[in-house]
């Protein structure tokens, strides 16, 4: 009778913890999954950060402890190499600017015949590996243009590599862009440069500064073609991370010069992330 | 009727350039905008690929002087070269495979789970800065004094012999690439609405049915897009083996092409392995372009 009592209140209590029980067991077992699923990603998180972070901590090891010193070259030797990285850089900018913005323009406000074959043959450089980019750019430097190992031939192979980049976020922002505006201002007198400039080109900022942002991205950190067009005189600093790493890679300084290049491509992707959002990087070689 | 029509027909200014221009002033300022773009274009892209295959048809050192036509250059790579044009196939079709196996759970854990996607939107910008870096990186990372060493040497592998070897070449390639393949994947898989995953759940499915069952024939276009960049960005493959490889990695077609172009100064052969990447490479493009109808759907 008592057993009996106790079998009974057992079941009862079995019976009432039971549902409990299984979302329980069911809980910690998405948790796991959940652990297991955000540990991926970290990850991989880590693993694309982990080259990154060897090199800068690589760059602060020298013979007598940890300290800056190597990064005195990247100011003092490398100076040049750098300067002339951003001299490059802003340039390639300015031209793809100059080249990308009326075409871009034309190809969506204008009707032109045959738009799908013309976006192909501007965007043909994009698909060109960069060895195959760099000898063609030799041999017609060499033997059709007569610009071998100079600068003006190596600024031209940024910009025909560099400027579709700029041209697809334009015009993805031009396609946002309602036409109303440019009526709106026509409308009320603005004759076309001024609608142009005070009205166009602000509201297409975004799309602008994402074409920047890649221009900046590639041109400062290219070094293949850089390889085959460059004449001795005008090597780039990504150039001369590559020719550091072929004959000085264990030095701290070639270290110090990649972690710099970095840093800098870094934090101008952030700030970029920061004031315009990843927007019109859709589509195009930034995510 | 036919004689209403037809002195309209007549009044209207024909003939004469400056009356076309003005009938058709759309297209011409549209072509005058287009000029910059398309010159650019055409002198420094189309004009040396074109170049590029008439010096590939040339034979050593006359094309200063005569053209004359061969395809010697082409007998020379069936006959001596194709070692590396496999060595690049392989390395190339390899480093996507593993870019796929690692990049669908992630673009999968991307798109359904995480909400600090900026982070690793962020993270994942060091590879795009350029596989240099990278490489350079994982120098650093298996150098016997590196940071891996402890770990490695726990496991019982010897840090240097990780240094020049196959797998670390797949390994820099496929992190130069994943950024792509997470991408292209993801991008497929935002499209595929979670409720069709529970509702084969609700029916019974396993998890890998509803995963080969419904995602993965949803997410195709998605991963056959993103091998494809994989593959193609891959070809040119040209500073990992240089810096992580042994010498059987450094026969990649780029690496090749550099040291008969630019060292020995052998143009049409150089030329020839031009080609033969530039046609591999666009064949590829054309390819992923018709799956994914492209970045900007023209």
């Amino acid at each position: 009778m008592v057993t009996g009592g106790k079998a009974l209140a057992e079941r009862r209590d079995s019976v009432a913890r039971r549902p409990r029980l299984w979302t329980s067991v069911v809980r910690q077992r998405r948790r796991i999954l959940d652990l297991v699923q955000h540990g991926y990603i970290w990850l991989w998180m880590l693993i694309f950060v982990l080259p990154f972070l060897t090199t800068f901590a690589y760059s602060l090891r020298t013979p007598d402890g940890i300290s800056l010193s190597p990064y005195q070259h990247v100011f003092g030797s490398f100076k040049d190499n750098l300067l002339l990285s951003f001299e490059v850089t802003v340039i390639s900018i300015v031209l793809n600017l100059l080249v990308a913005l009326p075409a871009a323009y034309a190809i969506v406000r204008f009707p032109i015949p045959g738009k799908g074959l013309l976006l192909a043959i501007l965007n043909l450089a994009l698909y060109t590996p960069a060895a195959v980019m760099g000898i063609s750019l030799v041999i017609v430097y060499n033997f059709l243009f007569h610009i071998a190992q100079s600068l003006t031939g190596l600024i031209g192979a940024y910009v025909v590599g560099t400027y579709p980049l700029m041209l697809i976020p334009i015009i993805v922002a031009l396609r946002d862009l309602p036409q109303v505006y440019e009526e709106a201002a026509r409308c009320l007198g603005a004759n076309r440069l001024q609608t142009l400039f005070r009205v166009e080109l602000p509201l297409l900022g975004p799309g602008i500064s994402a074409g920047i942002l890649l221009t900046f991205v590639i041109v400062f950190n290219e070094f293949l073609v850089t390889l085959f067009v460059a004449g001795p005189g005008n090597t780039t600093a990504a150039l001369r991370v590559f020719n550091l790493t072929r004959t000085a890679g264990i030095q701290p300084s070639t270290a110090a010069l990649a972690s710099t290049m970095q840093i800098v491509s870094f934090v101008v992707v952030i700030a970029f992330f920061r004031f315009f959002g990843s927007r019109y990087l859709k589509g195009t070689y930034l995510i | 009727m036919a004689g209403s029509v037809r002195p309209l027909a007549v009044e209207r200014p024909r003939a004469g350039l400056a009356s076309w221009l003005r009938e058709h002033r759309q297209l011409v300022s549209g072509l005058g905008l287009l000029l910059p773009a398309f010159l650019t274009s055409l002198l420094l892209s189309v004009v040396p690929l074109v170049y590029l295959v008439r010096v590939s048809l040339t034979r050593e050192a006359t094309f200063f002087f005569t053209a004359e036509h061969t395809v010697e250059n082409y007998r020379t790579i069936a006959e001596r070269y194709l070692p590396n044009l496999w060595e690049t196939i392989y390395l190339a079709g390899l480093s996507s495979l593993l870019d796929l196996i690692v990049g669908y759970p992630f673009a999968y854990i991307l798109v359904r789970k995480v909400r600090y996607r900026d982070l690793v939107r962020a993270t994942m910008m060091f590879p795009l800065f350029g596989p240099l870096y990278l490489s350079l990186g994982m120098h650093y990372l298996f150098l016997p004094n590196g940071p891996l060493a402890p770990a490695l040497n726990l496991l019982g592998i010897e840090g240097t012999s990780l240094l020049y070897s196959l797998p670390s070449v797949l390994f820099a390639m496929a992190i130069f690439t994943l950024p792509f393949m997470v991408m292209n994947i993801g991008a497929a898989l935002s499209n595929v609405d979670p409720m069709l995953e529970e509702a084969a759940t609700c029916l019974g499915a396993q998890p890998w049915q509803t995963f080969w069952r419904v995602l993965f024939p949803l997410s195709r276009s998605g991963i056959l897009a993103g091998l494809l960049m994989c593959f193609g960005w891959n070809l040119g493959v040209y500073v990992q083996p240089l810096v992580l490889g042994t010498i059987s990695e450094q026969r990649v077609l780029a690496i090749a092409l550099y040291q008969k172009g630019v060292i020995q100064f052998d143009y049409g052969l150089a030329a020839a392995m031009g080609v033969v990447l530039m046609a591999l490479a666009f064949g590829v493009t054309w390819l992923s372009l018709r799956l994914s109808r492209g970045a900007l759907g023209a």
